[in-house]
């Protein structure tokens, strides 16, 4: 079965969307994926603790990995959130700078990716990853970009090049050879399954991923090889 | 069977080495992709004066890829002249408009003029729709008669546009291929517009097939729909 790094529960205010945790769990199985690592779009849109309290019980019951989601908003609360989920032993944070309106050149950004690096925690980061990547560079940072699209391709490889905690998720990747140029660029170990699903039609990446020009240990990294490594977790 | 009526040929400006047409087929036979419609990358993003005769050669080179002359809305002198050039070589089976590149919205006078230039010569386009100009686009196929128009990518982001637009006219069609799909967009559309209306297309080489196809098997066809999405509206609006 596929890890998915990318999973949202939670109403989306921009859609209307609302997608509670046992839905997204129902909707799973038939993609071939049996878990992720979950955030909560109430802590990415409203209140960061109970949303981080909401996804750590999602993924207990479901026995999946929980990402705490900060707002950006408010810097103050997301570093103090930030030490938080690392005493409650999650292992990942999310961040949303522009599902936030927040810019990249914000403080606050800096901040809470040095206090989670500090922490251990791996970052998923959304946005464009040429504007966003730059603004985590330098940090030691392990982060999963989630917007990553194909169109910046050529940009992210020279991000990871220089910094060798970046990935990219597999979800915009779609293109004729994206993942695998980015293999031999940088190394499978930077792709990271990753597909929204009930939020994104996650059927186009599941399918992206059965027509790819990957080796069977390439394959194995991607689906849930790679995110058990950031994550810190056994197979 | 499948036809793919949302095809590229040539060198994309991005980080990917799909330039060859042998990737075209590559990816055509890992998808059971039996015809793919292709328009000349170069004439699409650059000049259609040298992109699109730059194409024969891959049509003349591989029966399964047909031609979609490009058309620049704002030189349509020129496109006169590609078209008197290039139809009699029965390699083209339809017209491309880019909105965009072109700088030509779909509810532009420009392309009113162009759909008219197509329809005096029969032949049937592909035009990229983003936005609500899928709707100003419905209205001007409306306006010129005989035009024959697919709507690529739904509008994009405005897919939900996508019934309104069908009501304006029952001469445009539909291509659902997008690198960011909504969840769910494919049914939500089919179940308002009918499968008469919609035709599959990929966007490759510039997007792997692989993604519309899955967006398509997350919408479950049944086997009726599957064989007009799939071919059979392509084959008659496009005459294969």
């Amino acid at each position: 079965m596929i890890t998915d790094a990318d999973l949202l529960i939670g109403r989306d205010i921009a859609t209307g969307a609302r997608l509670p945790g046992a839905e997204l769990a129902a909707a799973l199985g038939p993609l071939g994926i049996g878990g992720g690592l979950v955030t909560s779009l109430r802590s990415l849109l409203f209140d960061a603790p109970s949303g981080n309290d909401e996804a750590r019980a999602v993924a207990a019951e479901q026995g999946w990995h929980a990402a705490a989601g900060v707002d950006l908003r408010d810097p103050l609360t997301a570093l103090a959130e930030v030490a938080r989920a690392a005493s409650l032993g999650v292992r990942a944070v999310r961040l949303a700078p522009d599902r936030q309106g927040v810019p990249a050149t914000a403080p606050g950004l800096a901040a809470v990716a040095r206090a989670a690096v500090d922490a251990d925690l791996l970052l998923l980061v959304e946005g464009d990853v040429r504007v966003v990547g730059p603004a985590l560079a330098g940090l030691g940072a392990s982060a999963v970009f989630v917007d990553a699209h194909f169109y910046h391709l050529g940009d992210f490889v020279l991000l990871a090049r220089d910094e060798p905690g970046f990935h990219a998720s597999t979800r915009l990747l779609g293109d004729i050879d994206g993942w695998e140029v980015l293999a031999a660029e940088v190394g499978a170990e930077r792709l990271v399954f990753g597909s929204r699903p009930g939020w994104f039609e996650a059927a186009a990446v599941v399918d992206r991923l059965a027509a790819g020009g990957l080796t069977p240990a390439q394959h194995d990294l991607v689906v849930g090889g790679n995110l058990r490594r950031l994550l810190g977790v056994p197979a | 069977m499948i036809i793919d009526v949302h095809g590229h040929w040539g060198p994309w400006f991005f980080s990917t080495d799909v330039a060859d047409a042998a990737v075209n087929l590559r990816v055509m036979d890992d998808c059971g992709i039996d015809v793919q419609l292709v328009s000349a990358v170069e004439a699409v993003v650059y000049d259609p004066l040298t992109g699109n005769p730059a194409l024969l050669p891959a049509l003349e080179a591989h029966p399964r890829l047909r031609g979609l002359l490009v058309v620049d809305p704002r030189e349509l002198d020129l496109a006169a002249s590609q078209l008197e050039e290039l139809l009699p070589t029965g390699l083209f089976a339809g017209a491309k408009i880019h909105t965009h590149y072109a700088g030509s919205p779909g509810g532009s006078p420009a392309m009113a003029d162009a759909l008219a230039l197509l329809a005096e010569h029969d032949l049937p386009a592909l035009v990229h729709t983003w936005g609500d100009e899928i709707v100003a686009l419905a209205d001007v196929v409306a306006q010129v008669d005989g035009a024959r128009v697919v709507a690529a990518h739904l509008g994009g982001p405005a897919w939900p546009l996508t019934p309104a637009a069908a009501e304006r006219t029952d001469r445009l069609w539909f291509e659902p291929c997008w690198s960011t799909p909504a969840p769910g967009r494919i049914r939500w559309v089919l179940d308002r517009i009918g499968p008469e209306r919609l035709m599959f297309g990929s966007d490759a080489t510039l997007i792997h097939p692989a993604v519309t196809l899955g967006a398509i098997r997350a919408a479950g066809l049944s086997s009726a729909e599957e064989e007009l999405i799939m071919w059979r509206n392509a084959a008659e609006v496009f005459g294969l």
